[in-house]
């Protein structure tokens, strides 16, 4: 009935996630039909959970799951991570009430892919809880913070027409949330996630009071505006919730009569969107944000279809409302790629005459160069995105498939459950709000890097045709000409490092992950061993793509991180790192060094990693984390097919 | 009471039913039309908003604010939806 409803053209609000497909049946009766095994049937609600389901039906969903990892045994963490559902701590602190938000969130989060365990301060002044909870909160500290600061809490109130008591009500309630963050950040060593400010909807405004100092709008506005900047200067998340606000409208967005009778801080129903956003920004920073989007081609990035209709046939650009919204699609398309998303096609076309579109169309906006990867056949689109992955080398995870089609869309679903599939309305001229909502490309962070990104991989595209023209491996990577830069962590590097640290899962031993402000920490910290390196070579800047941290222990470096970008794997990077590492310690008097595994449901293709680089195996857990040791003295120096320049800081030379 | 307002009263009991577990988060909570608030220590002035919250979204109507103010049984509850889905 729903998807009826959907296909209709009622087109649904924001709040209603338009971008999920409409559930089928009751929340009720799908619980009742779970399986008792915990994991299977967590696996199930991570399955149910993809739907848009309302607030009460969501959080029957999240309660369901939260008392199943209640009645769970310990080992439970261990299975439920290699089916990649990751265990996330969140702290939520609000001055308003919040608990009844918290099975939504845990409902939401499942969605994710994440078992959320959440610790709820409600109704009270963060600061005071903090203090009182800092023991608790050393031993067991949460993954992430949230300061869920509303207007009740910081009460932003000054004479009108006073610019200087403006500014100073504006400065005290920014110093209020910084002042959380730190000792927020401080006790726990992990990110803080702050939020703006929706506006008050009891707060009388009339057009002016944007620009007139005291009145309650333009005191919001300039908090999260300072708010947005200060946050992103010292490291810490932003939740854009009055960015949310606005896209359901302030008066939907406020709770109304829930805060009167209760102190709810946004309308029950919104519950499930601003978990959705809450949730975004956790999966970005875990390094599970989307990166691909692949679009098809007929009746998506233009009207028609350019097998039937010919180039001249098409719907596309100026001329007719339905050209005009094809166009604007592939305006939003570039768009993402200008921040780093890479486009592919996928599309039931003759490659010949899609092709041909794509060069000769007047008004395409995208270029044939704009595309990463294409797949143009007759064949299954689910193979055709899979084979995308493994072209480009990434997880299917870090996908999401754009197609007019309802039986594309749901043959894609229902083959691979890891990429997401935004549901369309019928009318094109909707996509793109839709689109926008569901917010797949959340980032934590911005890099030189990500603009790059693109043209990175298409110039590892070039190398692979490089490789088959020559053919024997070595000749080739000595052909390429490649010059690995080496240095420790520096300040130049920090944003690039902690985002390498956030977002790899594939190669990376242990996929622990740390905010900018540990990697800083690391920087100074004398007792820590830190490798930043980039890689270039005759086609181009491969950009930082790889990052270890040693904790030197006395003689035995323990190898804490060791992350590399999958763009280079096969170019034995990772052993001109380790001949580095080596170096270093023998530099430095030490030993032996100590690698760790420890596996997730991603990081397999390094389970042999040290195996690999001649470390011997030295122990092995239940969970199948491995230990290795390699000793300096028998390792022998290698010849390698680059050229490595070492930039050697003051630290580390004055600790030689 | 005539037979078809009982029943309409048992439907609405049963549905009530599911709704107080869940908001009072009791799997085994079992009430009855003459459940108080007095009767249950988890039907606090929070939890009868989300109760109000759930029967709202389940019965799709919105109780006055009065009501909301002088419930504090689950026979005013019924009574209210009956009400209500008039």
């Amino acid at each position: 009935m729903s998807e009826d409803a959907a296909r209709s053209g009622a087109r649904l609000p924001v709040q209603a996630l338009p971008w999920l497909p409409r559930p089928a049946g009751k929340m009720r009766d799908r619980l009742a039909a779970l399986p008792a095994d915990p994991l299977q049937a967590l696996n199930d609600l991570r399955a149910l959970a993809q739907a848009g389901w309302e607030e009460a039906e969501l959080r029957q969903l999240g309660r369901k799951a939260r008392g199943i990892l209640k009645a769970a045994p310990p080992s439970f963490a261990a299975a439920a991570r290699k089916q990649g559902l990751a265990p996330v701590h969140l702290l939520l602190l609000s001055a308003s009430t919040a608990n009844h938000l918290a099975d939504s969130l845990i409902g939401t989060a499942i969605r994710f892919g994440f078992l959320l365990q959440l610790t709820i301060a409600e109704y009270e002044e963060p600061e005071p809880w903090l203090e009182r909870h800092r023991d608790e909160l050393k031993q067991d500290p949460p993954d992430f913070v949230l300061v869920a600061s509303d207007n009740r809490m910081l009460r932003l109130a000054a004479p009108l027409g006073d610019e200087e008591a403006a500014a100073r009500t504006v400065e005290a309630a920014l110093a209020q949330v910084m002042r959380i963050a730190e000792v927020a950040g401080a006790v726990t060593g992990r990110p803080v996630i702050l939020q703006t400010l929706a506006g008050d909807p009891d707060a009388p405004q009339i057009n002016m009071d944007l620009g007139l100092p005291g009145s309650p709008r333009q005191l919001a506005n300039e908090f999260n505006r300072r708010l947005a900047s200060q946050a992103r200067q010292a490291g810490h998340l932003l939740l854009d919730v009055d960015g949310i606000a606005a896209s359901v409208g302030q008066g939907a967005w406020s709770a109304g009569r829930y805060w009167y009778a209760a102190k709810y801080p946004f309308a029950v129903t919104m519950a499930p969107l601003y978990a959705d956003h809450v949730m975004r920004i956790v999966a970005a920073q875990m390094g599970r944000s989307r990166r691909v989007l692949v679009l098809d081609l007929d009746n998506t990035l233009w009207g028609g279809i350019v097998g039937d209709d010919g180039i001249e046939g098409l719907a596309l650009g100026t001329g007719s409302p339905l050209g005009e919204s094809h166009a604007a699609l592939q305006r939003m398309a570039l768009a993402y790629k200008e921040r780093g998303i890479l486009l592919c096609v996928s599309s039931k076309n003759d490659e010949a005459i899609a092709l041909e579109a794509f060069r000769n169309h007047p008004e395409m906006i995208l270029k044939e160069d704009d595309i990463v990867a294409f797949r143009v056949n007759w064949d299954d689109k689910a193979a055709n995105i899979k084979a995308i992955a493994s072209m480009i080398d990434l997880g299917l995870e870090s996908f999401v498939f754009l197609d007019d089609n309802p039986a594309e869309r749901k043959r894609v679903r229902d083959a691979l459950p890891g990429v997401a599939v935004p549901e369309l309305p019928d009318d094109p001229s909707e996509w793109i709000s839709v689109f926008q909502a569901a917010g797949y490309f959340e980032q934590t962070s911005f890099s030189r890097e990500d603009r790059q990104r693109a043209g990175m991989y298409k110039a590892n595209a070039r190398r692979a045709a490089q490789l088959e023209r020559i053919g024997n491996h070595d000749d080739y990577l000595r052909s390429l000409d490649m010059t690995l830069a080496i240095a420790p962590f520096d300040q130049p590097g920090r944003k690039r490092i902690a985002q390498l640290i956030s977002k790899s899962n594939q190669f990376n031993l242990t996929t622990r992950r740390y905010s900018e402000a540990e990697v800083a920490a690391l920087q100074a910290n004398p007792d820590a061993v830190t490798v930043q390196a980039r890689l270039a070579d005759m086609f181009g800047d491969n950009g930082m793509i790889s990052a270890v941290i040693c904790h030197k222990n006395g003689k035995h470096w323990e190898v804490d991180t060791w992350i590399m970008s999958c763009r280079v794997l096969g170019r034995r990077v990772e052993e001109a790192i380790l001949q580095h590492l080596v170096t270093e310690a023998r530099a430095a008097g030490a030993s032996e060094l100590i690698g760790r595994y420890i596996p997730t449901a991603r990081n397999g293709l390094v389970r042999d990693h040290f195996e690999k680089l001649g470390f011997t195996k030295a122990g092995e857990g239940p969970d199948g984390a491995t230990s290795w040791r390699l000793v300096v003295g028998d390792y022998a120096d290698k010849e390698l097919p680059m050229k490595i320049d070492v930039a050697v800081s003051a630290g580390s030379a004055s600790a030689a | 009471m005539d037979g078809t307002s009982g029943n309409a009263q048992a439907a609405i009991l049963d549905r009530l039913q599911e709704i107080f577990r869940a908001e009072l988060d009791d799997d085994d909570l079992s009430i009855g039309m003459d459940t108080r608030q007095a009767d249950l220590k988890a039907w606090d002035s929070l939890a009868h908003i989300r109760l109000v919250s759930g029967i709202e979204s389940e019965f799709d109507f919105q109780f006055n604010l009065s009501e909301i103010e002088e419930i504090t049984s689950v026979r005013q509850f019924v009574d209210a939806i009956r009400e209500h889905l008039k």
